[in-house]
């Protein structure tokens, strides 16, 4: 039999101890947990923001400790939080840990010392962020975009003292983490497959976080970039993206810089960012809606091929964040272009998991409850995107609610119900119990129902030209009473959904325990995470040999069959 | 487990997991620079650049790196002969010219403060700094994985791995130079 040279019948990092094993932990599953804890943690944090952002726009000046500087830092830390901590963190960190070595059968990672360095960055990233709430003036208010020169002029909250340099420390460290777990994942992808599983076998998420990992590592960096250039502005007074300033009829030391040129380093990353986390919710979904219809996923090739071209068309549309930037009309005509152009193979996977429904015996479990209510939000996310890629409609829609709605459908509410839809999926995995059904239901709806209920409203505020941003909508003539009304009603429903979120949290803590047991395989699915010879998979996840691929991960209902799935290690002569 | 039994095959264009790191984090460092030189490129255009001079010292730095990459290529010869000797003499060749190399940038630097060019006082000197700083740092990066090999090669626990492991760090310094390369005609002719 050939075998690899990199573990052979050696031990695999064999833990030592209790903190070997749940604290300095090499296994990735272990790291999986690790990284989806502090990732929840740290998006409970900013969830909290949001609320409290909410309360100064539903009920103004109920709360006195939100002024118009706290307002800012709120909602700069609330997105930076959920785009890059949460969620990227999650779906890579978490999802992409647990899943990757387990679903194409190997045992661990290409280089797990590495990947556990990987967590710790991470985590040092989320305490330097945390960090910076507790400086003198806080954290940075600049936005999450952290657009200079006033993201590091004196008067934005966090521009005086550490809270800006916090931010961009942070976040390089995080990068730092990111590039060590991205190269552990693509290696891995590419070199730990088990015998048969070729590339063109893996499960549609393996495809999806391998994919968002190489838009993370080529993207990433032009973020570093951008923050290494802004803490020289900031702290040696050089002029990157400086120009020249006056201010209060004293010039200021800098001079001749360039704004924009920050715009398109931060949307080089910032675009392609949307699809890293994009990419892994649309792979949460493949897994999820297959095995829940109990349908072979329709068109996997078209699939594969839908996403490459997702990835690489990620890279060629960031300035469609910049149209009010001031742009050549022919730059921004291009821009619109490919940014309608990538509907094109997003819309090929919507019709592909549409097709797969078709016909199927669908299992309305909370799985698949969360695939629904996920195609349909990013549908109507997408949707309202073809109106903001448009350059003359951009223009007067840019900078309001309308945005704040669109963005939030089509990269907050659908990664997050693709998001919880793999954390009931997975969760009988990683603890070999199940999550109570009927409190997931609840959560479900609430969630559900509720996110419209805030997000819907918005792109009506948004067309009556409301802008975002704003910490007050009082004493603008423009801005009529209902606009407050419906502020009030968003509130109202924000703090529902944000209270229905502890039903998750409840449901996890308790399922532990009280859970029912999951047995090896509770969904009767075919990737091989749910063929481990334990449950939940022990270290180095099988047995001495590794299990062999014989088929693709979407075998079910094969006519013939008296099963109604087939796993990928069941050979054809094995087939009753 | 006591022993476990690893039939891994589907490998990617016969590489080793090393391999493929390395060539993947050499991309990313590609892209890093990359964007660096672009918007150095993009910011030149405006009215308040001014280049500055580069010092001649640049030059023997750039040939100790060059003989550095010699000596890593002297290291791989001496594995691939299986003469330790060499090994060892490629190592500490390539050892003592990347910390002349890093020594070299450092005094460059406090040559062109020492005449006036500040950091902050002109954004060709602020990028000047910032992409040297930034090619030493991924030097001094080079510097860590070469004192992990010295150490196995000198204290003798010399195994099969270690042509493929000093080939690799070869490579990664062979490229440390090709950036450099890249880097100083751009700093040189702009």
């Amino acid at each position: 039999m050939e075998q690899s040279s990199a573990y052979e019948g050696q031990p695999l990092h064999e833990p030592k101890g209790w903190w070997g094993r749940y604290v300095f932990s090499q296994d990735h599953k272990v790291i999986g947990l690790q990284y989806t804890c502090i990732a929840l943690a740290i998006g409970l944090t900013g969830m909290f923001l949001s609320l409290l952002m909410r309360m100064q726009l539903g009920f103004p000046g109920l709360f006195e400790s939100i002024d118009a500087g706290s307002y800012y830092q709120d909602v700069t830390m609330h997105g930076m939080i959920m785009v890059i901590y949460l969620l990227t963190a999650l779906f890579l960190g978490g999802f992409g840990n647990y899943l990757i070595p387990l679903m194409l059968g190997s045992r661990d990672m290409a280089f797990p010392f590495v990947n556990m360095l990987s967590f710790w960055f991470y985590l040092l990233s989320v305490l330097i962020l945390v960090s910076s709430f507790f400086v003198e003036s806080g954290p940075t208010g600049a936005g999450w975009t952290l657009y200079p020169p006033q993201s590091i002029l004196e008067g934005t909250p966090g521009a005086d003292g550490a809270g800006i340099i916090l931010m961009l420390a942070s976040l390089a460290v995080f990068i730092i983490a990111f590039t060590m777990g991205g190269l552990n994942y693509i290696t891995t992808v590419l070199q730990s497959r088990t015998r048969g599983m070729t590339l063109m076998r893996m499960p549609l998420i393996i495809w999806c976080i391998f994919l968002a990992t190489f838009l993370g590592l080529l993207a990433f960096p032009a973020l570093l970039v951008g923050a290494i250039m802004l803490i020289f502005d900031r702290v040696l007074e050089t002029s990157f993206f400086m120009p020249e300033i006056f201010k209060g009829g004293e010039v200021l030391d800098y001079g001749g810089g360039s704004p924009v040129l920050f715009q398109h380093l931060f949307w080089f990353f910032g675009h392609p960012e949307v699809y890293i986390i994009a990419l892994p919710a649309f792979g949460i979904i493949s897994e999820l809606i297959s095995c829940h219809a109990r349908k072979n996923i329709f068109g996997y090739n078209m699939m594969v091929w839908a996403l490459i071209a997702i990835a690489g068309i990620a890279f060629i549309v960031w300035a469609h964040h910049m149209y009010v930037a001031g742009m050549n009309p022919y730059l921004g005509f291009f821009f619109a272009t490919t940014t309608l152009i990538i509907a094109i193979p997003t819309a090929i996977k919507v019709y592909n998991w549409v097709i797969t429904l078709w016909n199927a015996n669908i299992r309305m479990t909370v799985p698949m409850l969360y695939c629904l209510a996920f195609l349909i939000t990013f549908l109507i996310g997408g949707l309202t995107g073809l109106f903001l890629g448009n350059v003359a409609v951009d223009v007067p829609l840019s900078d309001t609610y309308f945005v704040v709605g669109h963005f939030h459908m089509v990269m907050a509410v659908s990664p997050v119900l693709a998001l919880y839809g793999g954390l009931y999926h997975w969760y009988p995995s990683v603890t070999g119990r199940m999550l109570d059904d009927r409190l997931g239901k609840i959560h479900f709806w609430i969630t559900f129902i509720g996110t419209y209920l805030i997000y819907f409203p918005m792109h009506y505020i948004g067309f009556l030209g409301v802008p975002r941003r704003y910490y007050s909508n009082d004493q603008y003539d423009f801005i009529p009473q209902s606009v407050n009304d419906l502020n009030q009603f968003i509130t109202i429903c924000a703090l529902i959904v944000g209270a229905a979120q502890f039903i998750l949290l409840y449901n996890f803590v308790v399922s532990i325990y009280k859970g029912k047991k999951a047995g090896s395989n509770p969904w009767g699915a075919c990737t091989l995470e749910w063929q481990a010879l334990e449950s939940p998979p022990g270290h180095g996840n099988w047995d001495v040999q590794l299990p062999v691929v014989h088929r693709w991960p979407y075998d079910y209902g094969l006519p013939g069959a008296t099963a109604d799935f087939i796993p990928q290690n069941v050979a054809d002569e094995d087939i009753t | 487990m006591t022993e476990v039994i690893n039939n891994e095959k589907e490998k990617f264009m016969g590489l080793t997991h090393a391999q493929v790191f390395m060539y993947l984090l050499m991309t990313v460092i590609s892209i890093l620079f990359l964007f660096i030189t672009n918007a150095y490129l993009f910011r030149m255009n405006f009215a308040d650049w001014q280049s500055l001079p580069m010092p001649t010292l640049l030059w023997f730095n750039s040939g100790a790196l060059v003989l550095a990459s010699v000596g890593m290529i002297w290291a791989k010869q001496g594995a691939k002969s299986g003469s330790p000797t060499n090994i060892k003499i490629g190592l500490t060749a390539a050892g003592i010219f990347g910390t002349l190399f890093t020594l070299g940038q450092i005094t460059a630097w406090q040559e062109l403060n020492a005449v006036g060019y500040f950091l902050a006082s002109n954004p060709a000197n602020t990028f000047f700094y910032l992409i040297t700083a930034l090619h030493v740092m991924h030097v001094l990066g080079g510097m860590v994985a070469w004192l992990r090999v010295s150490f196995k090669v000198f204290l003798g626990s010399q195994n099969t791995a270690t042509e493929h492991t000093i080939g690799l760090l070869g490579i990664y310094w062979h490229y440390m130079l090709l950036v450099w390369a890249l880097l100083f005609s751009i700093l040189l002719t702009t």
